[in-house]
């Protein structure tokens, strides 16, 4: 469960957001929408304390914090609450992939290298890449980079998903696998607490159980998928998506 | 015609100067650890921005750099026992200066020249690091330790490598100039050596063949240390085992999905 009350983060004196309030239960899917630059993925960082919020209280998972007064002990701990799956994959690129999922695994949780390795190799295979286990990131595709990072989070073993836009900086054609693969962590874990920021809205259609729409730092809509993406009732969402459907034709 | 140059003895001396061989690389090696671990605090502080600590150390690098190592040397062996001095007068001890070994005077010297001219080419090789990865790093869950050991480390080693090697051969170099602390390695014997058979010439001749031949085989451990840690740039080429096999003949095609081959960049 994430629960998020009066969030703030300013970067030097420009203001993202002051007062997000936000709450996505234990198995729920949370897609979050919304321009560039409108501080989605300030948020997410915020709940993994890779950028420290200014104000508010956030409970994650089993953990509490209120900003900005946070230990690096305690950091360290939040952030091992949840997992994230970045924009750009963010694989460590001297380490094969197996080693890149094995690594929470043998540093964090201090399990011994054979049985890190084992479990790491479960987890490539749940993302059809047991093949790829000793290649190194520069060796993969786009596509296949971002499935290492998702067979990453998963041994993780943490129950929350951060997923920061995971497919928009893939080529168009790599763009389905990545989808495929993580449809099935979503549907293979029901009891997972997930948000998603991601403009693929035929996926959010299908998995999310809740969506918002973000501006500014505001949420200006959130309801049910199929309301906010087919109904929107405000303006700012309703003048988002037709732009945003005329960009896709387009393309 | 006198014999003008003793060639026999060119290659008489390697052995006897190759003696002095561990106290030679003693000196590098113990040099080289402290002198990095050192570099590294160095470029940690800076990176920082610790107070006074940076000032101070951006101080000291500069004033290491802009000053002959042999006048540093000469600074360590006076210097030294003028700190004991204090150090006893202050905390009521009763250190003997004449117990300290040339070698430390030495291995001081050394030590503070590596760490001011490697810092520079950390902090760079730091900063080069991917922020991405710090990051996914970071949101594992690892502490400061664990990212700076398993990633952080790692990464900017190999930006820094080949400065690195090149520091360390001209440290292999450098420690000809010991003797002027009192310490007995190659260089100094060599001339002990030679004051004796006034055959000066031969006697620089087999340093000269000796410091080559240490630079050369230093330069291929580096290299082979450089393939090493550059193991990820190489390029993996996926054949299909079971379409090469059906291609090519009647055996029936086995379960074994890729083979991989690796091939490397340029
Ligand atoms: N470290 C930082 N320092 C200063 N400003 C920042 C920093 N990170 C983000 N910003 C600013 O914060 C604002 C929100 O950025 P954020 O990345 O959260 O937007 P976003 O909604 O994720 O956009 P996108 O869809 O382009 O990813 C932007 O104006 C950005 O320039
Ligand atoms: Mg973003």
């Amino acid at each position: 469960m994430i629960e998020i009350k009066h969030l703030a983060k300013t970067f030097s004196n420009h203001e993202i957001f002051s007062d997000i309030n936000l709450t996505v239960n234990t198995g729920e899917i949370l897609a979050i929408i919304g321009p560039s630059g409108s501080g989605k993925s300030t948020l997410l960082r915020c709940l993994n304390l890779l950028e420290q919020p200014d104000q508010g209280e956030v409970t994650i998972g089993d953990s509490h914090f209120t900003a900005p007064h946070i230990s690096k002990k305690q950091a360290v701990k939040i952030r091992q609450e949840s997992t994230m799956v970045f924009q750009q994959f963010n694989l460590f690129r001297q380490k094969t992939a197996w080693q890149n999922v094995a690594e929470n695994l043998v540093t964090v949780k201090k399990i011994a290298k054979t049985a890190a390795k084992e479990r790491a190799l479960v987890e490539l295979d749940k993302v059809g890449l047991s093949e790829y286990a000793n290649f190194y990131p520069g060796q993969l595709s786009g596509g296949q980079k971002q499935r290492v990072a998702i067979a990453r989070s998963l041994a993780t073993d943490s129950k929350i998903l951060l997923l920061d836009e995971p497919t928009s900086a893939l080529d168009s054609e790599l763009v389905g696998e990545v989808l495929t693969t993580l449809k099935s962590v979503v549907e293979e874990h029901p009891d997972y607490t997930v948000i998603l920021v991601s403009h693929e809205l035929e996926f959010v259609k299908e998995v999310a159980t809740q969506v918002i729409f973000f501006e500014d730092g505001q949420i200006v809509e959130s309801g049910q998928p199929k309301d906010v993406l087919s109904h929107p009732q405000e303006t700012q969402t309703q003048r988002f998506l037709s732009r945003f459907t005329q960009q896709t034709i387009a393309q | 015609m006198p014999k003008l140059i003793d060639f026999k003895m060119i290659f008489t001396n390697i052995p006897l100067l190759l003696q002095y061989l561990p106290i030679t690389l003693g000196i590098v090696i113990l040099s080289m650890i402290v002198g990095l671990a050192f570099a590294l605090v160095i470029a940690l502080v800076r990176l920082n921005k610790i107070p006074v600590l940076t000032q101070f150390f951006t101080l000291l690098v500069s004033f290491v750099r802009g000053t002959p190592i042999l006048v540093q040397l000469y600074l360590s062996y006076y210097g030294v026992p003028i700190a004991l001095k204090y150090w006893n007068y202050y905390n009521h001890t009763n250190y003997n200066i004449n117990n300290i070994p040339a070698f430390i005077f030495v291995f001081v010297a050394f030590a503070v020249n590596e760490a001011a001219y490697n810092s520079e080419n950390i902090r760079g090789a730091l900063l080069s690091v991917d922020r991405g990865e710090i990051e996914a790093a970071q949101s594992l869950g690892m502490t400061g330790g664990q990212i700076l050991r398993r990633i952080t480390i790692p990464e900017a080693l190999v930006v820094a490598l080949p400065t690195l090697g090149n520091q360390f051969i001209s440290l292999i170099k450098g420690t000809s100039l010991a003797f002027v602390a009192g310490v007995i390695e190659m260089t100094a014997e060599g001339q002990i050596i030679a004051g004796r058979s006034f055959r000066y010439f031969e006697v620089y001749l087999s340093l000269a063949i000796i410091y080559w031949g240490l630079t050369v085989i230093t330069e291929i451990i580096i290299r082979l240390v450089e393939k090493r840690i550059n193991k990820f740039r190489t390029v993996q080429k996926v054949v299909k085992l079971n379409d090469a096999l059906s291609a090519s003949s009647e055996v029936t095609p086995i379960k074994r999905p890729v083979q991989v081959l690796e091939t490397e960049i340029k």
